[in-house]
């Protein structure tokens, strides 16, 4: 294979990995609560912030936090996890704050966008506020010892990408195998196919939408730290536009289809990686292009079912 | 009051407008923005590329704002017929999330485009007011209108066919009502509204690029109109007026601002379900008004 | 006479403006198998989604072993020992068979109990146990409703609350699902059943009451109910 190919492939498989990643948050939430939770763009970035805290990142001059850093600093593969951890914790909060109140009292499930979208909005502006507008990046050397390249197939590729295609992979493996396998995923899944039905079985809907929430808050925090250390933080807005990207994600694979959004996520970041150098401008346009053909096509998308119409 | 708050307050007023007749036929469409920045370039492309228009007058000619809106409504219009005819077959948030797709396509494009200002924008707008306050008596007429087509719809045939898709489209489907035409004829009354709005808000701007028309329009003015509520043309038309003026309101707390706005956009649903102009308190109205009880409450059985 | 299992008091339950159940009193003794019968729109489903809290009561009580249970999570309600199987049978498409089975014994902690309760299930009903690995959406109508069945017992219930179990089945199959009420009847479960085929419901039950539009118009012992003219004459056809 020839280089070009191979970090061509390795370049959209990277991004397209961590679009996966994110898509699937918004798969677990829409799979049980039917709606989309718009804050999910804001979890991913507070994801990135987390980890770049805990690595020992000290905050630039321009927030409330200016010069702040953590007493301690932890090595990447430390920081990941937890900073998805705290991820997850916000996501509860946000289930909380914006989606459970409505649930409670019946209320039109799309209004659960606005909420959430005030949640996000109040979440990204309290970044800015606390450690400013400035982009940050995390150090490659947070790695410790592994070199900054290697050689794959006759390639150079950088190691970055590869583990963020190692981690992606491995954290997709790990849920399809818990939601398809465990007792709390077949659960889960009753909970999104049914969950009057679920609840008559004596499944706690509401503990298995917290459960959906966390999950989602720890893979978008995962992926917002695997972006932070591939590309860098591009300031408190940038989760906006992966969030985005994510719909067209979500849509191209079928909502609520864990499979779908795996899929969705690598066929956008390969057609993204495709887009010659001069169309770059237009390579946003690319995941929207396809969602839009896809919801005239066929809207259930690639691996989702046709939705019954609510009786 | 502040002239050019007030026109910013009216024309958040527009949008929320916009966004509230595809929604009185129980149709989610964020397309707002799109429509709304395809007015605005246009406006901005003819005023300064067209000289004939008079964009080296000391006052640009209000007959060549006209004019562009005339233009601005029917490229709208017409390009809302075709994109509706086809987006309108999906529903629920398949159509939400389709018309932002359609918004973002279109950011992107223009972005990519010199011709339509790039990245940077067009600049220059020539102004038909010499005075902020021009600029919020035009936009007040602009708004005063649509509110009475707005009240027209709620009252005629079509409005009930609207509002009978709302409640129950197959069953308004058996009453032999043309659904399809019906949404459609919604949403291009709403493109209407966003390209109408474009055109003025471009010169009361003076300058105008492709970020005006984003997803984040998308949901505030979406906002707007949830927060007004969504029963009658008065709860967006309050919304857009309010949540437009609340960050310039908030200005003083400085960068707090953004956090109370986002606060309220959270809290206003939980609190409100039903909006700001909700059938409880237009049941309370109608009770303060002195006439005998009518007929046409809205709000019957929901409390 | 003993405190009854179950107990509603003066029952209301109410859907916006209309009111769907209108002071009804009913009660289950521990070991009985009770039908509830009525036309379409009589309350008799609600009656069960009361009991099961999926809908709330407006007024009157739910009694359960001489306690109310009025506003309880219906999840909890499965947890006291009430296993409501729904109308339409609602089994989960999307999973196998065995995973649905599995799901209706999602609050029990005793493998070595679920295991023996899953054979039994495929002892009742042999044709789920050939289909085990299946997709419970590619069953037919009759075996949905075996599974239906199959998966409320998993719970292991105190009550079994039945929602028209003989809907759209073939009057064999009607016959094969009613033998197997009448042996876990044998059994001793106690069982709440609903039903608009009041013949195989009157043919098994110990007692019945008949829902009109939202009250109870009628009760009384099966048998005695299986010659009432009024009955024969609105319900079992000449």
């Amino acid at each position: 294979m020839t280089t070009d190919l191979t970090q061509l492939l390795l370049n959209g498989l990277s991004i397209g990995a961590v679009y996966a990643l994110f898509a699937l948050g918004y798969t677990l939430v829409f799979s049980v609560l039917g709606v989309i939770n718009f804050a999910h763009g804001a979890v991913f970035t507070l994801g990135a912030y987390f980890t770049f805290l805990l690595i020992g990142g000290s905050v630039g001059a321009n927030g409330l936090l200016a010069g702040f850093q953590l007493p301690f600093a932890m090595p990447f593969w430390w920081a990941l996890p937890l900073a998805g951890m705290a991820a997850a914790a916000v996501a509860l909060v946000i289930e909380r704050i914006a989606f459970r109140p409505l649930r409670d009292r019946g209320a039109d499930p799309l209004l659960a966008l606005i909420t959430s979208l005030g949640a996000g909005v109040v979440l990204v502006n309290l970044i800015q506020l606390l450690v400013g507008a400035e982009s940050y990046a995390i150090p490659t050397t947070a790695l410790a010892d592994l070199p900054p390249a290697i050689k794959l197939l006759g390639a150079q590729v950088r190691t970055v990408q590869l583990l963020l295609l190692l981690v992606a992979a491995v954290l997709l493996v790990i849920l399809s195998l818990w939601i398809d396998g465990s007792r709390s995923g077949k659960a889960l899944r009753a909970v999104a196919e049914d969950p009057t039905t679920a609840q008559l079985l004596g499944i706690p809907s509401a503990r298995m939408i917290q459960i959906a929430f966390g999950l989602s808050g720890f893979l978008a925090g995962i992926a917002g730290g695997l972006v932070g250390l591939s590309v860098s933080i591009a300031g408190p807005y940038f989760g906006i536009g992966y969030g985005l990207k994510g719909l067209g994600v979500l849509v191209l694979g079928g909502l609520g289809s864990v499979p779908g959004a795996v899929l969705g996520g690598l066929i956008i970041g390969l057609a993204e990686a495709c887009v010659p150098a001069e169309l770059s401008g237009y390579r946003d346009v690319v995941a929207y292009g396809f969602l839009f053909v896809v919801l005239l096509v066929r809207p259930q998308g690639l691996l989702g079912r046709v939705m019954p119409t609510k009786v | 009051m502040d002239a050019t708050l007030l026109t910013q307050m009216v024309i958040g007023a527009l949008l929320g407008l916009s966004v509230y007749l595809p929604l009185r036929c129980g149709q989610l469409s964020l397309a707002t923005p799109g429509f709304y920045a395809i007015g605005g370039t246009l406006a901005a492309l003819l005023s300064t590329r067209v000289n004939a228009l008079g964009g080296s007058d000391p006052l640009y000619p209000i007959g060549s704002v006209l004019l562009e809106m005339t233009l601005a409504g029917l490229l709208c219009g017409v390009l809302a017929s075709g994109i509706g005819a086809v987006v309108l077959r999906l529903r629920g948030v398949y159509l939400a999330i389709a018309t932002i797709a359609l918004v973002e396509i279109l950011r992107v494009a223009t972005l990519n485009q010199e011709a339509m200002g790039g990245a940077v924008g067009i600049f220059g707008i020539p102004q038909p007011f010499d005075d902020p306050a021009g600029y919020a008596v035009f936009t007040l007429v602009l708004l005063a209108l649509v509110c009475w087509l707005c009240d027209r719809l709620e009252r005629n045939r079509l409005g009930r066919a609207m509002a009978a898709i709302r409640d129950d489209e197959l069953a308004a489907a058996c009453q032999g009502i043309d659904t399809e035409r019906t949404k459609l004829v919604a949403f291009v009354l709403s493109a209407v509204v966003a390209g109408l709005t474009g055109v003025i808000s471009a010169h009361f701007l003076n300058s105008w690029n492709a970020r005006l028309g984003n997803f984040d329009a998308s949901i505030t003015t979406l906002a707007f109109v949830v927060f007004g509520g969504s029963r009658t043309w008065a709860g967006p038309v309050l919304g857009g007026l309010a949540l437009t003026a609340l960050p310039e309101l908030l200005r003083p707390i400085g960068d707090l601002r953004l956090i109370v706005f986002g606060l309220v956009i959270l809290a206003g649903p939980l609190l409100l379900p039903q909006g700001l102009i909700n059938p409880a308190l237009l049941g309370w109205l109608k009770g303060l008004l002195p006439q005998p009880p009518s007929t046409t409450a809205s709000g019957e059985g929901q409390r | 006479m003993n405190t009854p299992l179950l107990a509603l008091e003066q029952l209301t339950v109410r859907y916006g403006g209309i009111t769907a159940l209108r002071t009804i009193s009913l009660q289950v003794q521990s070991g009985e198998l009770v039908a509830l019968l009525g036309a379409n729109g009589a309350g008799k489903s609600t009656t069960l989604r009361a009991i099961s809290q999926l809908v709330p009561a407006a007024s009157g009580s739910i009694r359960w072993h001489g306690g109310t249970i009025n506003g309880l999570a219906p999840e909890r309600t499965v947890k006291l020992g009430i296993s409501h199987c729904p109308e339409g049978r609602r089994v989960l498409a999307r999973q196998s068979v065995v995973d649905n089975l599995e799901l209706g014994a999602w609050l029990r902690r005793d493998q070595a109990g679920v295991r023996s309760d899953l054979e039994r299930c495929y002892g009742l009903f042999p044709r789920l146990a050939e289909r085990r690995e299946q997709l419970a959406g590619s069953l037919s109508g009759g075996e949905q409703q075996m599974l239906a069945i199959a998966r409320s017992l998993m719970a292991r219930p105190t009550l079994l609350m039945l929602d028209e179990p003989s809907l759209g089945l073939a009057p064999k199959l009607v016959a094969e699902v009613m033998e197997a009420l009448q042996a876990l009847h044998r059994d001793g479960l106690t069982m709440l059943l609903v039903e608009q085929n009041a013949n195989a419901a009157l043919a098994i039950a110990d007692r019945a009451y008949v829902l009109v539009s939202g009250s109870i118009e009628q009760q009384g012992s099966a048998a005695a109910l299986r010659h009432d003219e009024r009955i024969k004459a609105a319900y079992l056809g000449p």
